[in-house]
């Protein structure tokens, strides 16, 4: 039921093929399909409809997708990646739209192929042309999974490649193997085609190896986030090319940082597009300041952490592979709105609360570093549920330093379907007060457990003082059950909404 | 009283949550007021047979086993087979219960030999079926994936499984456990698992131990009473554990949700 289902309805075809007798007939009622569902689902209130259609109109005509993609006048870039291809995703579509380029892009979560069709089916014709002038560009975000057969089908100018950590392995089983899938969707590549890559990501930075297409390598070079050791959560601690021991001489988080490999001399490539120097502003945002082929660029974000600081110099990267000024990049991520889950502001009654999308050890730890950077005790909820699109599998939480939470909480709130697993977790991490007492540590917090995320979310909200935050920290679906009822309740905007009011905006 | 835990491969073949095996042992032996050292033995560490109670090894992918067959084989083999059949306690999930029986062949079909712990013997069900493993629906078509639970003597344990490999007992050979819900060993026999002396090797994931706490007192046990002789563990407050557990369980049952068609933006 989850992962390549949907995506599994367009039959490859290529770009460019020719169109059978019956085609006009096929890609129109495809199209027509497509548009029809899309416009039921948001009046019948079942959301934004942002991958039925596509699915659908797949079906009708598997060729579609591939043939909308051909006739995008500005071809269409494709960004992928454990962590960060939403944020990355964005921030491009913002700088090219600053650009004056007419961005096609997919919501966020929608970005299996079907999630792709629907975004361009929506800008079709009765006939199932595509009807766009003739600056427009597509901008998608894709799922790691998806990636070869959205290169396959698409045949993108530009492919964007953020990182690789282990997530949801109960749909990727292994990171190596979608190492793997990479490696040979990258080997087709055309020349025409640019790929950017995450210098610090030994296995993505691997990836521009031997390739025919053009490589543009992004990393960080600021020593000053360098940690002493590896992170448990570091999946590739090997040479992607002789699978000998990578010596690090500098760790970022995971297994992100300057490596070397002391059997074969593979190395971590210089990056064109390097940042020199990150000041985080701890939860208010970050300050890069990067070198670039058309000399320095300051890039300012008011997205916090080292991780986004590094998504937006990706996409720094692949909006000057566009011939988008990087000072655009600048303003657009200035103005970026925040995605879903990715420390989004809510405010009720008064009191804020943020949300943070977690998905994975890395991702987790991450937050958790950024939420717990700051001085003072903190109020926390945490959510976890074990859907399709959460991970079936509960056992990464293990992975997660929530050994970082002692003496560090004034109020821990521990909600979603797997809170029980969670509660044991940060039992075993010696965080909860009825357990253990670690006096030197600070006191300890008695967490509050209710499996309804909404009932939770407002029990917490209640026991957060004026003037404090509340921290959430949830897993996808968990997360979204949440949002949905803060939406209804008027604080906060479907997601798909402000794609639609961040476009216009910027028009 | 004091217990020496050995971790093979924490660095390598710990990729799914097993760390909460190891934070769980750590944990109950702390508060019985047992000394616990815990070894990190990576690839060219041996194992010293004298000195471990306890040997734990978690799951890894196909390449972490090829990575690490030959240092089990040549380097940790004769330390680990001594410490099993002297009772040492040991527990190898999923990557290392293949690698403890005679052999594991791999989706590519070769043949990775194993300790030979465990009088099994591991198939890459791609390899029984043919199946090119180049697509992620393909690789899942191979895999049991899903939520495990598992009748232990008198006891039911539920964890999680991921795995490509069928595993088959040799005759005699004396399963963990009968499948309640899952597919364990093979999906073929309703066996999981496999017991020689105090080793147990498993597919459960989940980590096994916090959730099923039995489990891990029982391997407690038997390291301590190697050492020391009959003892009798402190009896712990499992209530949080059990309560896991249970609603663990009940999530097994549930009905599937959250079709990615229907949902919006999920996934």
């Amino acid at each position: 039921m989850n992962g390549t289902g949907a995506a599994g309805g367009a039959r490859p075809a290529r770009a460019g093929q020719v169109t059978r007798l019956q085609g006009v007939p096929a890609r129109a009622a495809a199209a027509g399909a497509g548009k029809t569902l899309r416009f039921m689902s948001r009046a019948l209130g079942r959301g934004g409809g942002t991958t039925l259609p596509g699915h659908v109109a797949g079906r009708i005509d598997p060729g579609l997708v591939a043939s909308l993609a051909a006739s995008l006048p500005n071809g269409c870039v494709l960004v992928t990646g454990t962590n960060g291809k939403t944020t990355t995703t964005r921030i491009l579509a913002g700088a090219a739209r600053a650009a004056g380029l007419e961005v096609i892009t997919n919501p966020e979560g929608s970005n299996m192929l079907s999630g792709v069709a629907t975004s361009l089916l929506v800008r079709t014709n009765g006939l199932g042309f595509l009807d766009v002038p003739a600056s427009t560009i597509g901008i998608f975000e894709v799922d790691e999974g998806a990636l070869p057969s959205a290169i396959e089908a698409l045949s993108p100018r530009l492919v964007v490649i953020t990182n690789l950590f282990r997530d949801q392995l109960d749909r990727y089983f292994e990171v190596d193997f979608v190492a793997k899938l990479w490696e040979k969707a990258m080997s087709g590549l055309p020349p025409t085609t640019t790929v950017v890559l995450n210098a610090d990501d030994p296995q993505v930075a691997h990836l521009g190896d031997d390739i025919d297409a053009k490589v543009i390598h992004f990393g960080l070079e600021d020593r000053q986030w360098a940690r002493p050791a590896l992170e448990h959560a570091a999946d590739s601690r090997r040479c992607p090319k002789c699978n000998h021991d990578l010596l690090y001489d500098l760790s970022f988080y995971a297994h992100l940082g300057h490596y070397a490999c002391k059997e074969c001399g593979w190395r971590r490539p210089d990056p064109r597009f390097a940042a020199w120097k990150v000041k985080l502003n701890g939860v208010d945002g970050s300050l890069t300041q990067a070198t670039t082929p058309s000399g320095e660029r300051t890039i300012r974000l008011p997205l916090p952490g080292l991780y986004n600081a590094c998504n937006a110099l990706a996409a720094a990267a692949a909006a000057s592979c566009l011939g988008v000024d990087p000072d655009l990049v600048q303003v657009a991520a200035e103005g970026t709105v925040c995605a879903f889950g990715r420390f989004e502001r809510v405010s009720v009654g008064g009191k804020n609360a943020v949300l943070l999308l977690v998905k994975n050890p890395t991702g987790f730890n991450e937050s958790l570093r950024l939420v717990l950077s700051a001085e003072g005790p903190r109020y926390l909820l945490f959510g976890l549920n074990d859907n399709g699109p959460d991970g079936r599998d509960v056992s990464w939480i293990w992975d997660v330093e929530f050994e970082a939470c002692r003496g560090r909480l004034a109020y821990l709130a521990i909600s979603g379907q797997r809170a029980k697993d969670l509660a044991l977790r940060l039992k075993y991490a010696g965080v909860c007060a009825d357990y253990r007492s670690r006096p030197a540590e600070g006191p300890a917090v008695v967490p509050m457990l209710a499996e309804d995320m909404v009932r939770a979310f407002f029990r917490a909200i209640e026991q957060t003082p004026e003037g404090e935050t509340l921290y959430v920290l949830a897993s996808y679906t968990a997360l979204w059950t949440l949002r949905r009822e803060l939406v209804q309740r008027g604080h906060l905007a479907p997601f798909w909404r402000q794609v639609q009011a961040t476009r216009s905006v910027t028009r | 009283m004091k217990l020496v835990l050995g971790y093979l491969y924490p660095s390598v073949m710990s990729q799914y949550g097993d760390r909460g095996n190891v934070l769980t042992i750590q944990n109950r032996c702390e508060w019985r007021g047992i000394d616990l050292e815990v070894d990190a033995l990576e690839v060219g560490d041996r194992v010293d047979p004298d000195r471990v109670d306890l040997l734990l090894t978690g799951g890894g992918a196909d390449t972490h086993q090829r990575l690490v067959f030959e240092d089990l084989l040549h380097v940790k083999g004769d330390g680990i087979r001594q410490a099993v059949e002297d009772g040492a306690a040991a527990f190898a999930v999923c990557a290392g219960y293949q690698l403890w029986g005679h052999y594991y062949r791999t989706a590519g079909g070769e043949d990775l030999p194993g300790l030979g712990v465990f009088p099994a013997h591991t198939i890459h069900r791609a390899n029984q079926t043919g199946t090119l493993l180049d697509t992620i629906t393909k690789a899942g078509s191979t895999r049991a994936v899903g939520n495990l639970v598992v009748q232990w003597g008198s006891r039911v344990l539920v964890g999680f499984e991921n795995h490509g490999g069928r595993t088959y007992l040799d005759g005699g050979a004396q399963p963990f456990g009968r499948v309640l819900a899952g597919a364990g060993n093979n999906s073929e026999d309703g066996w999981e698992g496999c017991v020689y002396k105090n080793a147990i090797g498993t597919y459960m994931h989940g980590p096994a131990f916090p959730k099923n706490p039995a489990l891990a007192d029982h391997l407690i046990k038997a390291a301590l009473s190697r050492r020391y002789g009959s003892v009798t563990l402190d009896r712990l407050d499992d209530g949080q554990e059990n309560s896991a557990r249970q609603r663990a369980l009940e999530q097994v049952s549930r009905p599937g949700r959250w079709r990615r068609l229907w949902s919006d933006g999920v996934g």
